[in-house]
């Protein structure tokens, strides 16, 4: 193991992706793109 | 969880190609889809055994993470596992998870619970994180690695541990350590606490209070939300989020302390800004704002009830995939490398630690949301 310290830039990364994709596919979802008999 | 440490590490480049980050996220949905199969079938292939009932009471997250946990020990035997671990993206499903569930919480909900929650997590973290800090003292831990504890089991577990560990510029190995000891701890919680709250007799609220303030991890927490149930579940969202939103102000208060104490800057080098705190601000806790206002504005705006309804069920069933996906993750996530070399201090603080904050998150569960009413 290293000394080096750790940091969490990739945490906010992936914190901004959770919100884009939560959000698109809520969109999509409400929109009547995504219907409900297409998820198994 | 441990990969969460060495993921940004350069010299790991032989394991981290894209092509093991598809490879170890198709195992992910393999097992997600092979939880959703035992979920739906167990019941009827047991039915008329004396089985019956236990399989019918076994909720998903128990068929996730004990997948993950298989797929885990099957990986490791094949020398595949690290590789794949780029794929087991436990924060970001669970944060999508966490968006989409939003969209089922009523604002009115949300904001009622806010009052409560924000008192409950100033005075659940600050007891206990004083707590940790000190027995932590007592015991002799280093004290980038008391930081550390106090934020995974006061705030929420890894990601606040990664936060700490960025504000004290802790060490790979704290951190890897820090990471087992919230996921080894979280585990058996996940089935414990809903079992508690049954025999206590809790409300749906206070049940969701308890989980919210108490699991360390939020992956955890919707795991055993979703084993008390729904609205348990809403309650404990709620609660874990806005520890999750308070997790940037522990991280600056502990940045300014080291700053001060340990490095002994002067006071105008160790002051925060409001740029630093909203670096350290989890976002995916707006997403979750903005999916409940919207979730709102569209049921109280359709025509037709029943049909805005089934669109919002539609949504719960994505939401419940992701949730899914981050629980078989943290079964292949988990590792106890991190805690074999630290010795017995460090799990002694953490098992004290979860001990007080058992206790004090029910006893403030209970009066600050003893008399709430959900929807």
């Amino acid at each position: 193991m290293s000394d080096e310290p750790a940091g969490r830039k990739l945490n906010i990364n992936e914190d901004w992706l959770a919100v884009i994709v939560g959000l698109a596919l809520l969109a999509l979802v409400l929109a009547g793109a995504i219907p409900g008999s297409v998820i198994p | 969880m441990t990969e969460q440490t060495t993921q940004e590490t350069p010299e790991k480049a032989p394991s981290s190609g894209i092509g093991y980050a598809v490879a170890g996220f198709l195992v992910v949905i393999a097992l997600g889809a092979a939880t959703r199969f035992l979920e739906a079938h167990v019941p009827q292939w047991s039915a008329g055994t004396p089985f019956a009932k236990v399989a019918k009471s076994i909720e998903f997250p128990i068929y996730a993470i004990a997948l993950g946990l298989i797929g885990n020990v099957a990986l490791t035997k094949l020398a595949l596992r690290d590789a794949l671990s780029r794929g087991f993206r436990t924060e970001f499903f669970i944060k999508t998870g966490l968006v989409l569930l939003g969209a089922s919480i009523n604002l009115k909900v949300l904001v009622t619970a806010a009052g409560p929650a924000i008192i409950q997590a100033l005075l659940l973290i600050s007891t206990v994180f004083g707590f940790t800090w000190w027995l932590g003292g007592r015991l002799g831990l280093e004290d980038k690695l008391r930081a550390l504890l106090a934020s995974a089991v006061s705030i929420c577990g890894v990601s606040a541990a990664i936060a700490a560990a960025g504000a004290v510029q802790a060490k790979r190995e704290q951190l890897a350590y820090a990471a087992s000891l919230v996921i080894a701890f979280a585990l058996p919680s996940i089935f414990l606490l809903p079992w508690l709250a049954d025999v206590f007799n809790l409300s749906d609220a206070v049940a969701g209070a308890w989980i919210g303030g108490n699991i360390d991890t939020t992956a955890a927490v919707a795991a055993s939300g979703a084993i008390a149930g729904e609205n348990a579940l809403q309650i404990a969202t709620i609660v874990k989020t806005t520890q999750n939103a308070l997790i940037g102000v522990v991280a600056i208060g502990l940045t300014a302390y080291f700053a001060l104490k340990i490095e002994r800057k002067s006071a105008d080098e160790a002051r925060p800004t409001i740029g630093q705190f909203w670096e350290r601000f989890p976002k995916f806790v707006l997403g979750f704002i903005a999916a409940s206002i919207i979730g709102t504005l569209y049921v109280q705006w359709a025509a037709d009830a029943k049909g805005a309804a089934a669109t919002i069920a539609t949504v719960n069933d994505l939401r419940t995939w992701f949730l899914i996906f981050a629980f078989v993750s943290i079964g292949l996530e988990f590792s106890l490398k991190g805690l074999r070399e630290a010795g017995w201090r460090p799990i002694a603080v953490f098992a004290s630690a979860t001990v007080v904050n058992i206790v004090v998150a029910l006893g403030l569960a209970t009066v600050l949301f003893g008399n709430f009413q959900i929807g």
